[in-house]
């Protein structure tokens, strides 16, 4: 079992999907860093001299991140950045949800959709899970990558 | 983590920081950032239900009441927390505005029935209210105002303005990284304490939209203390089949 988790044939695949997701999730906010900003602020958790700042860099290390896994290269410090990242996602989502501040999460579309109090909290733990199935993939890559250096003479 | 692992994280995030201050350079002016913005409730969880007043405690003290025909400038009567009228319009301002080209321009009346006028409010309603960034109101007022020809800012994002404002409606999106310099332009065409005490009003999306809540506060920061939002905003206008103009100009 720990050899299938660990086996090349779906350690590049999950290297892939994640890259991806990572990229597709970047495009739209590095395409308009005001609606991004504005999404980081709705959050309420970020200070006020940060959210531009953060609106600015967050998608590009989330493009460079993506490209990275997918291209092989720092892979390590790659799904070290996705792992925090998504960690990051999921405490700021849950810690919205649990004061009942009904956000779009501005994961892979910054623009506001108009939706009811009810639909956002609904999509914020639908966001929180998909965060935690992410997390799990960026957990197989952390296994595989220590299994390789354990291997490696 | 080894070292060289995070060195590569870091470099990683290095890399992103340098294309993102690289691309935001090269940005149009709707799409660019400033690198600080000004976000005074950025840490405040907004209450679900909004009320009929202004939302934010006012910070002044001893407010000077001031009325349309006053020469006094109420620049004294404010705290620490109340920036100055010099610190609000130079906190960021980094790109100068550039001309939008103009969109082909139409105005348009939302063809929706309109049910009789309510009782217009006199021009008493509408005096200044320094101890108070802004005063919300709804559609009567707002029709009342628009037909004086009273200044109306559009806090929403320019792209949304051009596709349709209220007309005479200026595009003041305070996410985009000409405010400060829109915001500074209003305060000199308006420096003096008669014309700062004059109604201007702010809309945007309305529903849980605080963009022009957001302007109101930044211009009450800087004196102007006659700010009237309108709360349920531009889609509420559009209902109730008054003037809407689409393009880049008012």
């Amino acid at each position: 079992m720990k050899g299938l988790l660990a086996h090349p044939w779906l350690t590049i695949r999950v290297q892939i999907a994640l890259g991806a997701i990572f990229i597709i999730a970047a495009l739209p906010k590095i395409a308009d860093p005001p609606s991004f900003a504005h999404m980081i602020y709705n959050y309420r958790l970020v200070p006020s001299p940060l959210i531009n700042i953060s609106a600015l860099v967050m998608p590009w290390v989330e493009l460079l991140a993506g490209l990275a896994l997918i291209l092989g290269v720092w892979k390590a410090a790659a799904r070290t950045l996705v792992a925090i990242m998504l960690a990051v996602f999921i405490v700021a989502i849950s810690i919205n949800l649990s004061r009942d501040n009904a956000i779009d999460c501005g994961c892979f579309n910054v623009a506001d959709r108009g939706k009811t109090h009810e639909q956002r909290i609904f999509d914020m733990k639908v966001d929180v899970f998909r965060d935690l199935g992410m997390l799990l993939l960026a957990g197989q890559l952390w296994y595989a990558g220590k299994r390789e250096e354990d291997e490696a003479p | 983590m080894n070292r060289k692992t995070i060195l590569q994280t870091l470099a990683l995030i290095a890399a992103g920081a340098i294309l993102a201050l690289v691309a935001n350079a090269f940005a149009p002016r709707e799409r660019k950032l400033a690198m600080a913005g000004s976000y005074p409730n950025a840490m405040k969880v907004p209450a679900r239900e909004t009320t009929t007043m202004a939302l934010i405690p006012p910070t002044r003290v001893a407010p000077v009441p001031v009325v349309p025909t006053t020469t006094t400038a109420p620049v004294t009567a404010t705290t620490e927390t109340q920036p100055t009228a010099t610190a609000a319009i130079t906190t960021v301002g980094l790109n100068p505005a550039a001309k939008t080209p103009a969109a082909p321009e139409k105005t348009t009346a939302v063809p929706v029935p309109q049910p009789p006028p309510p009782t217009h409010p006199s021009a008493d309603s509408f005096l200044p209210h320094p101890d108070k960034p802004y005063v919300e109101i709804t559609f009567a007022d707002v029709n009342a105002l628009h037909a004086k020809n009273v200044l109306f800012l559009d806090a929403r994002r320019t792209s949304v303005y051009e596709q349709g404002h209220i007309a005479g409606a200026r595009p003041y999106s305070v996410w985009e990284s000409d405010i400060e310099d829109k915001v500074r332009k209003l305060f000199d065409e308006r420096s003096d304490p008669s014309a700062q005490a004059l109604p201007i009003v702010i809309y945007c999306s309305g529903g849980d939209c605080e963009d022009s809540h957001m302007l109101a506060q930044k211009l009450w920061g800087i004196q102007f203390n006659n700010i009237y939002v309108y709360k349920d905003g531009f889609p509420d206008w559009q209902q109730h089949g008054a003037p809407v103009h689409t393009g880049a100009n008012p």
